[in-house]
């Protein structure tokens, strides 16, 4: 691997990425996101298939919210409402917001890997890697210990951006730089963290 | 301004391209330097993160004047989960763009870590569903 970029040209990169995307699609930014639609792909299209019947049929969105009252509320919640509320609903297909297709997720996620293939390419030629790099061995061994160690720490990265309810970009860049609390909050739990247990593994290695 | 789902795609695809060639160009794919990061040994990368953030928190602030962009809220999970995941991150050197790009770069071994993110992703609505009682914050 050749030199890698200074920090401002990253810097550049990232934020206008962060700021074009939104300006794009009017979505804050966020990989784990995508990885939660993908995963569940089923459940994704099952309710994008819902979506479309009811702004074809504004009436079953109505059914379907009277239904759901009833189920939480009981009857004598909708008393005085039945004659409003096909009205109330046909209005409803203008709050729908267009669900982003599980598919364009799986795009987002595929892209990702080919932009590391390209990047590869570009800078000093590709190179099939059997361990993560030197620092990587030293701290996991290089064979069967490595593995097992990342693939605890990728159930740790799946389950824990799932809970926390955002990743790097999610929280980290798009929050961040809209001082979302929850954002900011969740950035310096992760980084912390983050530095506390690389300072753990570094100990128990030297 | 309503994009049809062809544009959406390729909006996607696009992003995810640029965004893996920006990342792995910058060095955030190496888990020699993110753990230099981390360790403090080279701050490099936390300029680059710092240095994103603050270009995208200007462009944010001239554009929320016209706009109101949905923000997420502190839950029960913001805690623990951002826990998991620093550790996470911490031994695999990947965040869950980063994975992808590792292995797109070539690092076969991150194709363990993309197990894992996927295992841990399905497991965590299982528990979610059997023991959570939060809004997750997939419903706005």
């Amino acid at each position: 691997m050749t030199e890698y970029w200074p920090w401002w040209a990253g810097a550049i990169g990232l934020g206008a990425i962060t700021v074009a995307f939104w300006w794009m699609l009017r979505r804050p930014l966020g990989v784990s996101g995508s990885w939660q639609t993908v995963v569940h792909w089923r459940e994704a299209r099952r309710l994008a298939q819902a979506e479309l019947a009811m702004r074809r049929e504004p009436a079953l969105a109505g059914d379907a919210l009277m239904a759901a009252t009833i189920a939480q509320f009981g009857a004598a919640a909708t008393y005085g409402t039945i004659g409003h509320a096909p009205e109330a609903s046909a209005n409803s297909k203008h709050r729908f917001r267009r669900r982003i297709p599980w598919t364009a997720h799986a795009v987002f996620l595929l892209a990702l890997a080919t932009g590391g293939l390209i990047s590869a390419f570009v800078n000093g030629g590709f190179a099939f890697h059997w361990n993560m790099g030197p620092v990587h061995e030293l701290l996991f061994g290089g064979g069967f210990s490595s593995y097992v160690a990342l693939l605890l720490g990728g159930l740790a990265v799946g389950f824990g951006t799932q809970m926390a309810g955002g990743c790097t970009s999610g929280h980290g860049l798009s929050g961040c730089a809209r001082f979302v609390p929850a954002s900011l909050l969740a950035t310096a739990v992760f980084f912390g963290s983050a530095v506390g247990f690389s300072f753990l593994m570094e100990a128990l290695v030297r | 301004m309503i994009a049809t789902s062809r544009q959406v795609h390729i909006r996607y695809g696009a992003t995810g391209l640029i965004l893996g060639i920006v990342l792995s160009s910058v060095g955030f794919t190496d888990f020699g330097e993110v753990h230099k990061m981390f360790t403090f040994t080279d701050l490099r990368l936390l300029f680059v993160f710092a240095g994103a953030v603050a270009l995208a928190a200007a462009a944010f602030a001239l554009l929320a004047r016209q706009h109101r962009i949905e923000r997420k809220r502190i839950h029960p999970g913001t805690i623990p989960g951002s826990i998991l995941f620093g550790m996470g991150w911490a031994v695999t050197g990947a965040c869950p763009a980063i994975a992808l790009v590792q292995f797109g770069q070539g690092y076969l071994p991150a194709a363990i870590t993309i197990l894992g993110v996927v295992g841990g992703v399905a497991l965590y609505q299982a528990v979610h569903r059997a023991f959570f009682r939060w809004d997750s914050g997939a419903c706005q």
